[in-house]
Protein backbone atom coordinates (compact mmCIF):
# COMPACT_ATOMS: atom_id res chain seq x y z
CA UNK A 1 0.00 0.00 0.00
CA UNK A 2 1.33 3.54 -1.29
CA UNK A 3 1.73 5.54 1.86
CA UNK A 4 -1.27 7.54 3.25
CA UNK A 5 -1.73 11.33 2.85
CA UNK A 6 -2.69 13.33 5.80
CA UNK A 7 -4.54 16.03 6.26
CA UNK A 8 -6.49 15.66 2.67
CA UNK A 9 -9.14 17.92 4.12
CA UNK A 10 -8.70 20.35 7.09
CA UNK A 11 -10.49 22.66 9.17
CA UNK A 12 -8.46 25.72 10.59
CA UNK A 13 -10.55 27.43 12.99
CA UNK A 14 -13.47 27.48 10.66
CA UNK A 15 -16.87 29.21 11.43
CA UNK A 16 -19.79 30.10 8.88
CA UNK A 17 -22.75 32.44 9.66
CA UNK A 18 -25.41 33.01 7.40
CA UNK A 19 -27.15 36.32 6.62
CA UNK A 20 -24.76 38.15 9.85
CA UNK A 21 -27.17 36.27 11.98
CA UNK A 22 -27.73 31.99 11.93
CA UNK A 23 -24.35 30.74 13.19
CA UNK A 24 -24.05 27.13 11.63
CA UNK A 25 -20.03 26.87 12.41
CA UNK A 26 -18.87 28.39 15.20
CA UNK A 27 -14.25 27.82 15.57
CA UNK A 28 -14.68 24.15 13.99
CA UNK A 29 -11.23 22.19 13.72
CA UNK A 30 -10.63 19.02 11.94
CA UNK A 31 -8.40 16.98 10.08
CA UNK A 32 -9.13 14.28 7.47
CA UNK A 33 -6.79 11.64 6.35
CA UNK A 34 -6.72 9.41 3.27
CA UNK A 35 -8.71 6.69 2.73
CA UNK A 36 -10.39 7.33 5.91
CA UNK A 37 -14.52 6.92 6.04
CA UNK A 38 -15.63 9.72 8.33
CA UNK A 39 -18.90 10.47 9.51
CA UNK A 40 -20.37 13.72 10.73
CA UNK A 41 -22.78 12.66 13.22
CA UNK A 42 -25.26 14.90 14.78
CA UNK A 43 -28.81 16.34 15.50
CA UNK A 44 -30.39 18.22 12.44
CA UNK A 45 -29.17 22.34 12.32
CA UNK A 46 -25.68 21.20 14.03
CA UNK A 47 -24.28 22.47 10.52
CA UNK A 48 -23.25 19.23 9.21
CA UNK A 49 -24.56 19.73 5.56
CA UNK A 50 -22.71 23.23 6.10
CA UNK A 51 -19.56 21.69 6.61
CA UNK A 52 -19.59 19.11 3.99
CA UNK A 53 -20.52 22.08 1.33
CA UNK A 54 -17.58 23.97 2.56
CA UNK A 55 -15.54 20.61 1.82
CA UNK A 56 -16.86 21.12 -1.76
CA UNK A 57 -16.55 24.62 -2.37
CA UNK A 58 -20.27 25.34 -2.20
CA UNK A 59 -20.34 28.61 -0.53
CA UNK A 60 -16.92 30.46 1.46
CA UNK A 61 -16.01 29.92 5.22
CA UNK A 62 -16.98 33.63 7.02
CA UNK A 63 -13.94 32.52 8.86
CA UNK A 64 -10.53 30.69 9.40
CA UNK A 65 -9.68 28.11 6.10
CA UNK A 66 -11.26 24.93 4.63
CA UNK A 67 -8.12 23.24 2.28
CA UNK A 68 -9.01 20.10 0.24
CA UNK A 69 -5.51 18.52 -1.16
CA UNK A 70 -3.91 21.52 0.86
CA UNK A 71 -5.83 23.71 -1.67
CA UNK A 72 -9.13 25.73 -1.86
CA UNK A 73 -11.80 23.31 -2.29
CA UNK A 74 -13.09 26.26 -4.95
CA UNK A 75 -10.01 25.80 -7.07
CA UNK A 76 -10.00 21.56 -6.88
CA UNK A 77 -13.63 22.11 -8.13
CA UNK A 78 -12.48 23.81 -11.04
CA UNK A 79 -9.33 22.53 -12.09
CA UNK A 80 -9.97 18.62 -11.14
CA UNK A 81 -12.51 15.52 -11.18
CA UNK A 82 -11.70 14.53 -7.42
CA UNK A 83 -14.33 15.79 -5.25
CA UNK A 84 -17.47 13.97 -5.66
CA UNK A 85 -20.80 14.86 -4.10
CA UNK A 86 -23.87 12.68 -3.28
CA UNK A 87 -27.04 14.90 -2.06
CA UNK A 88 -29.81 13.64 -0.08
CA UNK A 89 -32.95 12.93 -2.38
CA UNK A 90 -30.61 11.36 -5.28
CA UNK A 91 -30.98 14.67 -7.41
CA UNK A 92 -30.96 13.06 -11.13
CA UNK A 93 -32.32 14.64 -14.39
CA UNK A 94 -35.38 13.25 -15.08
CA UNK A 95 -35.06 13.64 -18.57
CA UNK A 96 -32.44 12.09 -19.33
CA UNK A 97 -32.10 7.66 -18.66
CA UNK A 98 -29.87 6.10 -16.16
CA UNK A 99 -27.28 5.69 -18.34
CA UNK A 100 -26.93 9.51 -19.73
CA UNK A 101 -27.85 10.74 -15.97
CA UNK A 102 -24.34 8.47 -15.02
CA UNK A 103 -22.51 10.69 -18.37
CA UNK A 104 -23.59 13.58 -17.24
CA UNK A 105 -20.14 14.79 -15.50
CA UNK A 106 -18.18 12.77 -18.06
CA UNK A 107 -20.29 14.93 -20.85
CA UNK A 108 -19.27 18.20 -18.81
CA UNK A 109 -15.81 17.62 -18.64
CA UNK A 110 -15.42 16.62 -22.35
CA UNK A 111 -13.62 13.41 -23.63
CA UNK A 112 -14.03 10.36 -25.72
CA UNK A 113 -17.78 9.24 -26.02
CA UNK A 114 -16.90 5.75 -26.15
CA UNK A 115 -14.28 5.63 -23.35
CA UNK A 116 -17.29 7.44 -21.69
CA UNK A 117 -19.66 5.12 -22.02
CA UNK A 118 -17.38 2.29 -21.03
CA UNK A 119 -17.07 4.14 -17.86
CA UNK A 120 -20.34 4.59 -17.23
CA UNK A 121 -21.28 0.99 -17.92
CA UNK A 122 -18.73 0.14 -15.23
CA UNK A 123 -19.70 1.99 -12.19
CA UNK A 124 -23.53 1.05 -13.30
CA UNK A 125 -22.23 -2.56 -13.02
CA UNK A 126 -20.52 -1.67 -9.16
CA UNK A 127 -23.97 -0.71 -8.28
CA UNK A 128 -26.15 -3.37 -9.86
CA UNK A 129 -27.94 -1.46 -12.21
CA UNK A 130 -26.73 -2.45 -15.66
CA UNK A 131 -29.74 -3.84 -16.83
CA UNK A 132 -31.76 -0.66 -15.90
CA UNK A 133 -29.34 1.93 -18.01
CA UNK A 134 -32.59 3.24 -20.38
CA UNK A 135 -34.86 3.46 -17.85
CA UNK A 136 -35.91 6.39 -16.67
CA UNK A 137 -35.60 8.47 -12.75
CA UNK A 138 -39.24 8.24 -12.54
CA UNK A 139 -39.45 4.20 -12.81
CA UNK A 140 -37.23 3.43 -10.34
CA UNK A 141 -37.69 2.82 -6.28
CA UNK A 142 -35.67 5.40 -4.70
CA UNK A 143 -33.13 2.99 -3.28
CA UNK A 144 -32.44 2.41 -7.47
CA UNK A 145 -32.18 6.01 -7.76
CA UNK A 146 -29.76 6.62 -4.92
CA UNK A 147 -27.35 3.83 -6.77
CA UNK A 148 -27.93 5.62 -9.83
CA UNK A 149 -26.91 8.84 -8.07
CA UNK A 150 -23.46 7.43 -6.39
CA UNK A 151 -22.80 5.83 -9.62
CA UNK A 152 -22.93 9.25 -11.05
CA UNK A 153 -20.45 10.53 -8.70
CA UNK A 154 -18.07 7.40 -9.22
CA UNK A 155 -18.06 7.67 -13.10
CA UNK A 156 -15.43 10.75 -12.90
CA UNK A 157 -13.21 8.82 -10.68
CA UNK A 158 -13.26 10.62 -7.40
CA UNK A 159 -10.45 10.84 -4.37
CA UNK A 160 -13.43 11.82 -2.61
CA UNK A 161 -16.81 10.93 -1.87
CA UNK A 162 -18.96 13.43 -0.03
CA UNK A 163 -22.29 12.35 1.18
CA UNK A 164 -24.79 14.27 2.76
CA UNK A 165 -27.71 11.76 4.66
CA UNK A 166 -27.62 9.56 1.45
CA UNK A 167 -29.22 7.26 2.61
CA UNK A 168 -31.89 9.69 5.13
CA UNK A 169 -34.82 8.99 2.86
CA UNK A 170 -34.72 4.79 2.21
CA UNK A 171 -36.38 2.18 4.49
CA UNK A 172 -34.47 0.33 6.39
CA UNK A 173 -33.33 -3.02 3.98
CA UNK A 174 -32.80 -0.86 1.26
CA UNK A 175 -30.61 1.24 3.73
CA UNK A 176 -28.60 -1.86 4.99
CA UNK A 177 -28.43 -3.30 1.63
CA UNK A 178 -26.77 0.38 0.44
CA UNK A 179 -24.15 0.50 3.39
CA UNK A 180 -22.47 -2.96 3.17
CA UNK A 181 -22.60 -1.99 -1.29
CA UNK A 182 -21.27 1.90 -0.05
CA UNK A 183 -18.35 -0.34 1.69
CA UNK A 184 -17.68 -2.28 -1.04
CA UNK A 185 -16.92 0.44 -3.05
CA UNK A 186 -14.80 2.02 -0.69
CA UNK A 187 -12.80 -0.86 -0.31
CA UNK A 188 -12.76 -1.08 -4.00
CA UNK A 189 -12.46 2.26 -5.07
CA UNK A 190 -10.03 3.69 -2.56
CA UNK A 191 -11.23 6.72 -1.46
CA UNK A 192 -11.87 9.04 1.23
CA UNK A 193 -15.53 9.41 2.33
CA UNK A 194 -17.10 11.72 4.22
CA UNK A 195 -20.98 11.11 5.10
CA UNK A 196 -23.24 12.69 7.01
CA UNK A 197 -25.71 11.24 9.37
CA UNK A 198 -27.91 11.89 12.04
CA UNK A 199 -28.06 7.93 12.58
CA UNK A 200 -25.49 6.61 15.24
CA UNK A 201 -25.69 3.20 14.10
CA UNK A 202 -25.13 4.11 10.46
CA UNK A 203 -22.00 6.24 12.14
CA UNK A 204 -20.50 3.12 13.98
CA UNK A 205 -21.07 0.71 11.32
CA UNK A 206 -19.76 2.59 8.00
CA UNK A 207 -17.20 4.21 9.63
CA UNK A 208 -12.77 4.31 10.66
CA UNK A 209 -14.25 8.18 12.79
CA UNK A 210 -16.65 9.70 13.62
CA UNK A 211 -17.38 13.17 14.19
CA UNK A 212 -19.91 14.06 16.90
CA UNK A 213 -21.14 17.68 16.54
CA UNK A 214 -23.54 20.01 18.74
CA UNK A 215 -25.74 22.73 17.74
CA UNK A 216 -26.09 26.08 18.31
CA UNK A 217 -23.57 27.48 17.71
CA UNK A 218 -22.39 24.19 15.33
CA UNK A 219 -19.02 22.26 17.21
CA UNK A 220 -16.97 19.97 16.89
CA UNK A 221 -17.74 18.04 19.99
CA UNK A 222 -15.53 14.99 19.74
CA UNK A 223 -14.34 12.67 17.78
CA UNK A 224 -14.53 8.86 17.89
CA UNK A 225 -11.65 6.22 16.39
CA UNK A 226 -14.31 3.39 15.64
CA UNK A 227 -11.93 0.14 15.57
CA UNK A 228 -13.72 -2.53 14.48
CA UNK A 229 -12.06 -4.22 11.70
CA UNK A 230 -13.36 -4.80 8.21
CA UNK A 231 -14.73 -5.96 5.73
CA UNK A 232 -17.91 -5.14 8.09
CA UNK A 233 -21.05 -7.76 8.02
CA UNK A 234 -24.44 -6.79 9.29
CA UNK A 235 -24.26 -9.41 11.86
CA UNK A 236 -21.57 -7.17 13.67
CA UNK A 237 -24.44 -5.45 14.69
CA UNK A 238 -25.14 -7.60 17.83
CA UNK A 239 -21.31 -8.00 18.40
CA UNK A 240 -20.57 -6.25 21.98
CA UNK A 241 -17.87 -4.01 20.57
CA UNK A 242 -20.34 -2.71 18.06
CA UNK A 243 -22.97 -2.11 20.63
CA UNK A 244 -19.77 -0.47 23.18
CA UNK A 245 -19.43 1.99 19.88
CA UNK A 246 -23.19 3.45 19.57
CA UNK A 247 -22.90 3.56 23.49
CA UNK A 248 -19.89 6.06 23.48
CA UNK A 249 -21.46 7.56 19.90
CA UNK A 250 -25.30 8.44 21.90
CA UNK A 251 -23.23 9.85 25.20
CA UNK A 252 -21.25 12.14 22.96
CA UNK A 253 -24.50 13.33 21.21
CA UNK A 254 -26.12 13.05 24.61
CA UNK A 255 -23.76 15.21 26.13
CA UNK A 256 -23.03 18.04 23.24
CA UNK A 257 -26.41 18.17 23.27
CA UNK A 258 -26.61 18.92 26.90
CA UNK A 259 -24.42 21.36 27.20
CA UNK A 260 -26.18 23.26 24.63
CA UNK A 261 -29.15 23.19 27.19
CA UNK A 262 -26.66 25.01 29.70
CA UNK A 263 -25.61 27.90 27.71
CA UNK B 1 -44.59 -21.04 3.38
CA UNK B 2 -47.68 -20.38 2.48
CA UNK B 3 -47.09 -17.08 1.17
CA UNK B 4 -46.66 -18.24 -2.56
CA UNK B 5 -50.38 -19.91 -3.28
CA UNK B 6 -51.61 -17.28 -1.11
CA UNK B 7 -50.43 -14.95 -3.92
CA UNK B 8 -51.09 -17.18 -7.08
CA UNK B 9 -54.30 -17.14 -6.22
CA UNK B 10 -54.72 -13.58 -6.18
CA UNK B 11 -53.39 -13.60 -9.26
CA UNK B 12 -56.00 -15.53 -10.58
CA UNK B 13 -58.59 -13.25 -9.19
CA UNK B 14 -56.71 -10.37 -10.79
CA UNK B 15 -57.05 -12.11 -13.87
CA UNK B 16 -60.48 -12.61 -14.09
CA UNK B 17 -60.93 -9.22 -12.94
CA UNK B 18 -58.87 -7.78 -15.64
CA UNK B 19 -60.57 -9.26 -18.21
CA UNK B 20 -64.05 -8.55 -17.01
CA UNK B 21 -63.11 -5.21 -16.76
CA UNK B 22 -61.68 -5.06 -20.31
CA UNK B 23 -65.44 -6.04 -22.11
CA UNK B 24 -67.19 -3.25 -19.62
CA UNK B 25 -64.38 -0.56 -19.72
CA UNK B 26 -65.14 0.97 -23.21
CA UNK B 27 -68.66 1.37 -22.61
CA UNK B 28 -67.66 2.56 -18.83
CA UNK B 29 -65.63 5.30 -20.51
CA UNK B 30 -68.10 5.92 -23.02
CA UNK B 31 -71.04 6.56 -20.62
CA UNK B 32 -68.31 8.30 -18.27
CA UNK B 33 -66.60 10.88 -20.46
CA UNK B 34 -68.74 10.86 -23.92
CA UNK B 35 -72.03 10.26 -23.42
CA UNK B 36 -72.91 13.72 -20.99
CA UNK B 37 -71.61 16.21 -23.70
CA UNK B 38 -73.11 14.51 -26.49
CA UNK B 39 -76.27 14.61 -24.78
CA UNK B 40 -75.76 18.14 -24.42
CA UNK B 41 -74.82 19.02 -27.93
CA UNK B 42 -78.19 17.52 -29.37
CA UNK B 43 -80.28 19.14 -26.72
CA UNK B 44 -78.27 22.18 -27.71
CA UNK B 45 -78.92 21.96 -31.73
CA UNK B 46 -82.38 21.07 -31.16
CA UNK B 47 -83.36 24.13 -28.79
CA UNK B 48 -81.19 26.23 -31.28
CA UNK B 49 -83.28 24.65 -33.91
CA UNK B 50 -86.49 25.29 -32.41
CA UNK B 51 -86.12 28.57 -30.85
CA UNK B 52 -86.30 30.81 -34.17
CA UNK B 53 -89.08 28.33 -35.12
CA UNK B 54 -91.08 29.14 -32.56
CA UNK B 55 -90.56 32.98 -31.73
CA UNK B 56 -91.10 33.33 -36.05
CA UNK B 57 -87.55 35.12 -35.67
CA UNK B 58 -85.99 35.50 -39.56
CA UNK B 59 -83.12 33.61 -40.66
CA UNK B 60 -80.97 36.80 -40.88
CA UNK B 61 -81.07 37.42 -37.34
CA UNK B 62 -80.36 33.79 -35.80
CA UNK B 63 -80.20 31.17 -38.34
CA UNK B 64 -81.77 27.81 -37.91
CA UNK B 65 -78.42 25.30 -37.52
CA UNK B 66 -79.89 23.97 -40.67
CA UNK B 67 -79.55 27.27 -42.25
CA UNK B 68 -75.76 27.28 -41.32
CA UNK B 69 -74.82 23.74 -42.77
CA UNK B 70 -76.82 25.03 -46.22
CA UNK B 71 -74.79 28.07 -46.36
CA UNK B 72 -71.91 26.50 -45.55
CA UNK B 73 -72.05 23.85 -48.65
CA UNK B 74 -73.78 26.64 -50.96
CA UNK B 75 -70.78 28.99 -50.27
CA UNK B 76 -68.24 26.47 -49.60
CA UNK B 77 -65.84 27.26 -52.62
CA UNK B 78 -65.78 30.81 -50.67
CA UNK B 79 -65.19 29.09 -46.55
CA UNK B 80 -62.52 26.24 -47.57
CA UNK B 81 -60.19 28.87 -49.65
CA UNK B 82 -60.90 31.49 -46.98
CA UNK B 83 -59.78 28.91 -43.59
CA UNK B 84 -56.49 27.73 -45.33
CA UNK B 85 -55.78 31.67 -46.08
CA UNK B 86 -56.45 31.96 -41.88
CA UNK B 87 -54.58 28.57 -41.28
CA UNK B 88 -51.50 29.77 -42.85
CA UNK B 89 -51.41 33.29 -41.51
CA UNK B 90 -51.93 31.91 -38.25
CA UNK B 91 -49.30 29.48 -38.35
CA UNK B 92 -46.89 31.33 -39.89
CA UNK B 93 -47.38 33.67 -36.90
CA UNK B 94 -47.66 30.74 -34.18
CA UNK B 95 -43.85 29.53 -35.48
CA UNK B 96 -42.84 33.36 -35.61
CA UNK B 97 -43.80 33.70 -32.11
CA UNK B 98 -42.51 30.36 -31.01
CA UNK B 99 -38.97 30.79 -32.46
CA UNK B 100 -38.59 34.70 -31.51
CA UNK B 101 -39.87 33.91 -27.97
CA UNK B 102 -37.76 30.73 -27.36
CA UNK B 103 -34.40 32.83 -28.65
CA UNK B 104 -35.00 36.31 -26.68
CA UNK B 105 -36.12 34.30 -23.65
CA UNK B 106 -33.06 32.36 -24.02
CA UNK B 107 -31.00 35.35 -24.79
CA UNK B 108 -32.46 37.38 -21.57
CA UNK B 109 -32.08 33.81 -19.32
CA UNK B 110 -28.30 34.28 -20.00
CA UNK B 111 -27.71 37.70 -18.47
CA UNK B 112 -29.49 38.35 -15.38
CA UNK B 113 -28.83 42.71 -15.89
CA UNK B 114 -30.24 41.92 -19.40
CA UNK B 115 -33.52 39.78 -18.12
CA UNK B 116 -34.07 42.78 -15.18
CA UNK B 117 -33.72 45.63 -18.03
CA UNK B 118 -35.96 44.57 -21.15
CA UNK B 119 -38.15 41.95 -19.41
CA UNK B 120 -40.23 45.32 -17.72
CA UNK B 121 -41.02 46.40 -21.32
CA UNK B 122 -41.79 43.59 -22.44
CA UNK B 123 -44.61 43.37 -19.38
CA UNK B 124 -45.57 47.04 -20.65
CA UNK B 125 -46.06 46.02 -24.58
CA UNK B 126 -47.98 43.04 -23.55
CA UNK B 127 -50.53 44.93 -22.00
CA UNK B 128 -51.06 47.20 -25.22
CA UNK B 129 -54.01 46.05 -27.14
CA UNK B 130 -53.33 44.86 -30.35
CA UNK B 131 -55.89 46.01 -31.80
CA UNK B 132 -54.93 49.53 -30.84
CA UNK B 133 -51.55 49.19 -32.96
CA UNK B 134 -52.74 47.04 -35.66
CA UNK B 135 -53.21 49.96 -38.02
CA UNK B 136 -49.82 51.10 -37.35
CA UNK B 137 -48.53 47.22 -38.39
CA UNK B 138 -50.41 47.80 -41.47
CA UNK B 139 -48.50 50.93 -42.23
CA UNK B 140 -45.40 49.72 -41.97
CA UNK B 141 -46.09 46.26 -43.36
CA UNK B 142 -48.58 47.15 -45.72
CA UNK B 143 -52.07 45.82 -45.97
CA UNK B 144 -52.44 41.88 -46.03
CA UNK B 145 -50.36 38.99 -45.26
CA UNK B 146 -47.34 40.24 -43.89
CA UNK B 147 -48.99 42.39 -41.77
CA UNK B 148 -52.06 40.04 -40.63
CA UNK B 149 -48.92 37.18 -40.05
CA UNK B 150 -47.24 40.63 -37.89
CA UNK B 151 -50.15 40.97 -35.64
CA UNK B 152 -50.66 37.09 -35.27
CA UNK B 153 -46.99 37.20 -33.86
CA UNK B 154 -47.37 39.92 -32.08
CA UNK B 155 -50.50 38.14 -29.51
CA UNK B 156 -48.94 34.99 -29.58
CA UNK B 157 -45.54 35.89 -28.69
CA UNK B 158 -45.84 36.57 -25.50
CA UNK B 159 -46.95 33.69 -23.76
CA UNK B 160 -44.04 31.71 -25.33
CA UNK B 161 -41.83 34.01 -23.62
CA UNK B 162 -43.25 34.61 -20.07
CA UNK B 163 -43.71 30.97 -19.98
CA UNK B 164 -39.77 29.86 -21.07
CA UNK B 165 -38.35 32.07 -19.15
CA UNK B 166 -39.98 30.98 -16.26
CA UNK B 167 -38.89 27.90 -17.10
CA UNK B 168 -35.50 28.46 -17.39
CA UNK B 169 -35.49 30.54 -14.09
CA UNK B 170 -37.04 27.59 -11.71
CA UNK B 171 -34.32 25.39 -12.07
CA UNK B 172 -33.66 23.16 -8.85
CA UNK B 173 -31.39 24.53 -7.10
CA UNK B 174 -29.14 21.06 -6.09
CA UNK B 175 -28.95 20.33 -9.73
CA UNK B 176 -27.67 23.89 -9.84
CA UNK B 177 -25.09 22.92 -7.84
CA UNK B 178 -24.40 19.41 -9.42
CA UNK B 179 -23.23 21.28 -12.58
CA UNK B 180 -21.51 23.75 -10.19
CA UNK B 181 -19.57 21.05 -8.72
CA UNK B 182 -18.59 19.73 -12.25
CA UNK B 183 -17.60 23.30 -13.56
CA UNK B 184 -20.09 23.51 -16.41
CA UNK B 185 -19.98 26.42 -18.33
CA UNK B 186 -22.69 28.98 -19.05
CA UNK B 187 -23.65 26.98 -22.39
CA UNK B 188 -23.46 23.37 -21.01
CA UNK B 189 -25.78 24.67 -18.18
CA UNK B 190 -28.42 26.35 -20.51
CA UNK B 191 -28.63 23.27 -23.01
CA UNK B 192 -28.34 19.93 -20.65
CA UNK B 193 -29.97 21.69 -17.35
CA UNK B 194 -32.18 25.02 -18.21
CA UNK B 195 -33.42 24.45 -21.31
CA UNK B 196 -34.44 20.37 -20.38
CA UNK B 197 -35.92 22.22 -17.20
CA UNK B 198 -37.75 24.53 -18.78
CA UNK B 199 -39.35 22.00 -21.65
CA UNK B 200 -42.53 21.60 -19.68
CA UNK B 201 -42.77 25.65 -19.40
CA UNK B 202 -42.23 26.38 -22.97
CA UNK B 203 -44.44 23.74 -23.68
CA UNK B 204 -47.51 25.09 -22.09
CA UNK B 205 -46.83 28.60 -23.26
CA UNK B 206 -46.64 27.19 -26.55
CA UNK B 207 -50.85 25.75 -26.47
CA UNK B 208 -51.62 29.19 -24.89
CA UNK B 209 -50.15 31.13 -28.19
CA UNK B 210 -51.43 28.55 -30.71
CA UNK B 211 -54.76 29.68 -30.25
CA UNK B 212 -53.83 33.06 -29.43
CA UNK B 213 -52.48 33.37 -33.05
CA UNK B 214 -55.38 32.05 -34.69
CA UNK B 215 -57.19 34.91 -33.16
CA UNK B 216 -54.76 37.30 -34.19
CA UNK B 217 -54.29 36.22 -37.72
CA UNK B 218 -59.01 36.88 -38.10
CA UNK B 219 -57.89 40.18 -36.02
CA UNK B 220 -55.64 40.84 -38.51
CA UNK B 221 -57.66 39.97 -41.53
CA UNK B 222 -60.03 42.58 -39.88
CA UNK B 223 -57.82 45.29 -39.88
CA UNK B 224 -55.35 44.81 -42.61
CA UNK B 225 -57.78 43.22 -45.34
CA UNK B 226 -56.59 41.23 -47.82
CA UNK B 227 -54.11 43.07 -49.78
CA UNK B 228 -54.80 41.54 -53.30
CA UNK B 229 -55.49 38.02 -53.60
CA UNK B 230 -58.11 36.44 -51.71
CA UNK B 231 -59.04 37.16 -47.98
CA UNK B 232 -59.21 34.69 -45.11
CA UNK B 233 -61.95 33.73 -42.07
CA UNK B 234 -61.68 37.23 -40.98
CA UNK B 235 -62.07 38.75 -44.33
CA UNK B 236 -65.24 36.60 -44.64
CA UNK B 237 -66.42 37.72 -41.86
CA UNK B 238 -66.48 41.54 -42.40
CA UNK B 239 -67.87 40.77 -45.69
CA UNK B 240 -70.44 38.44 -44.61
CA UNK B 241 -71.18 41.22 -42.21
CA UNK B 242 -72.02 44.19 -44.16
CA UNK B 243 -74.00 41.89 -46.70
CA UNK B 244 -76.46 40.43 -43.53
CA UNK B 245 -75.45 36.69 -44.25
CA UNK B 246 -75.74 35.91 -41.35
CA UNK B 247 -76.19 32.04 -41.64
CA UNK B 248 -72.44 32.11 -43.59
CA UNK B 249 -71.40 34.34 -40.76
CA UNK B 250 -72.30 31.22 -38.18
CA UNK B 251 -70.42 28.99 -40.62
CA UNK B 252 -67.29 30.99 -40.76
CA UNK B 253 -67.45 31.53 -36.71
CA UNK B 254 -67.84 28.04 -36.58
CA UNK B 255 -65.05 26.92 -38.76
CA UNK B 256 -62.88 29.58 -36.94
CA UNK B 257 -63.53 27.47 -33.41
CA UNK B 258 -63.12 24.43 -34.86
CA UNK B 259 -59.93 25.88 -36.19
CA UNK B 260 -58.64 26.67 -33.05
CA UNK B 261 -59.63 23.32 -31.66
CA UNK B 262 -57.45 21.46 -34.17
CA UNK B 263 -54.42 24.00 -33.82
CA UNK B 264 -54.81 22.89 -29.69
CA UNK B 265 -54.92 19.14 -30.13
CA UNK B 266 -52.42 19.10 -32.49
CA UNK B 267 -49.57 21.70 -30.40
CA UNK B 268 -50.59 19.40 -27.18
CA UNK B 269 -49.64 16.18 -29.58
CA UNK B 270 -46.45 17.58 -30.05
CA UNK B 271 -45.89 18.76 -26.32
CA UNK B 272 -46.40 15.37 -25.02
CA UNK B 273 -44.26 13.98 -28.08
CA UNK B 274 -42.11 16.37 -26.15
CA UNK B 275 -42.30 14.91 -23.33
CA UNK B 276 -42.61 11.78 -23.09
CA UNK B 277 -39.93 11.02 -21.36
CA UNK B 278 -40.51 12.52 -18.66
CA UNK B 279 -44.69 13.17 -18.10
CA UNK B 280 -44.47 13.42 -14.65
CA UNK B 281 -43.10 17.06 -14.07
CA UNK B 282 -45.24 18.07 -17.97
CA UNK B 283 -48.42 17.19 -15.63
CA UNK B 284 -46.67 19.22 -12.85
CA UNK B 285 -47.20 22.57 -14.67
CA UNK B 286 -50.30 21.38 -16.70
CA UNK B 287 -52.21 21.35 -13.95
N1 LIG C 1 -28.34 28.82 2.92
C1 LIG C 1 -28.64 29.06 4.20
N2 LIG C 1 -29.11 30.27 4.57
C2 LIG C 1 -29.41 30.53 5.86
N3 LIG C 1 -29.25 29.66 6.87
C3 LIG C 1 -28.79 28.43 6.57
C4 LIG C 1 -28.46 28.07 5.21
N4 LIG C 1 -28.00 26.79 5.22
C5 LIG C 1 -28.06 26.39 6.50
N5 LIG C 1 -28.52 27.36 7.32
C6 LIG C 1 -28.67 27.26 8.78
O1 LIG C 1 -27.46 26.82 9.32
C7 LIG C 1 -27.69 25.86 10.35
C8 LIG C 1 -27.00 24.57 10.01
O2 LIG C 1 -27.61 23.99 8.86
P1 LIG C 1 -27.14 22.63 8.22
O3 LIG C 1 -25.70 22.69 7.96
O4 LIG C 1 -28.03 22.38 7.05
O5 LIG C 1 -27.45 21.59 9.37
P2 LIG C 1 -27.55 19.99 9.31
O6 LIG C 1 -27.13 19.54 7.95
O7 LIG C 1 -26.68 19.49 10.40
O8 LIG C 1 -28.97 19.65 9.60
C9 LIG C 1 -29.20 25.72 10.48
O9 LIG C 1 -29.63 26.52 11.55
C10 LIG C 1 -29.72 26.24 9.16
O10 LIG C 1 -30.97 26.85 9.35
MG1 LIG D 1 -28.26 18.57 6.45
Amino acid sequence: MATVQKDVVSFQHVSKVFNGETIALSDFNLSIDEGEFLSFLGPSGCGKSTALRLVAGLGNATQGTVKVFNEPPKQIVQNTNDIAFVFQDANLLPWRTVLDNVLLPLELRGGNKKEQKKEAIRVLEMVGLKEHVKAYPRQLSGGMKMRVSIARALAAKPKMLLMDEPFGALDEITRQTLQLELLDIWKKEDMTILFVTHNVFEAVFLSTRIAVMSARPGRLSSTIDVELPFPRQLSIRTNQKFTDYVDVASDSLENSSEQRELV
Amino acid sequence: MSMPSVEVVKNHEHIKKTEEKKQNSFFAKFKQIYLGPIIAFVVFIAIWQAVPLLLGLKHYILPKPTDVVSAAIEDWHLLWPAVQITVVESVVGFLVSAVVGILVSILLATSKILERSIYPYAIILQTIPVVAVAPIVVIWFGAGYNSIVVISFLIGFFPVISNTLMGLNSVDKNMDELFTLYNASKWQRMWKLRLPAALPYMMAGLKISCTLSIVGAIVGEYIAGIGGGKGGLGYSITVAAIQVKTSYLFACGIAAAILGIGFYLLVSLFANLMLRSWHESAMKVDK
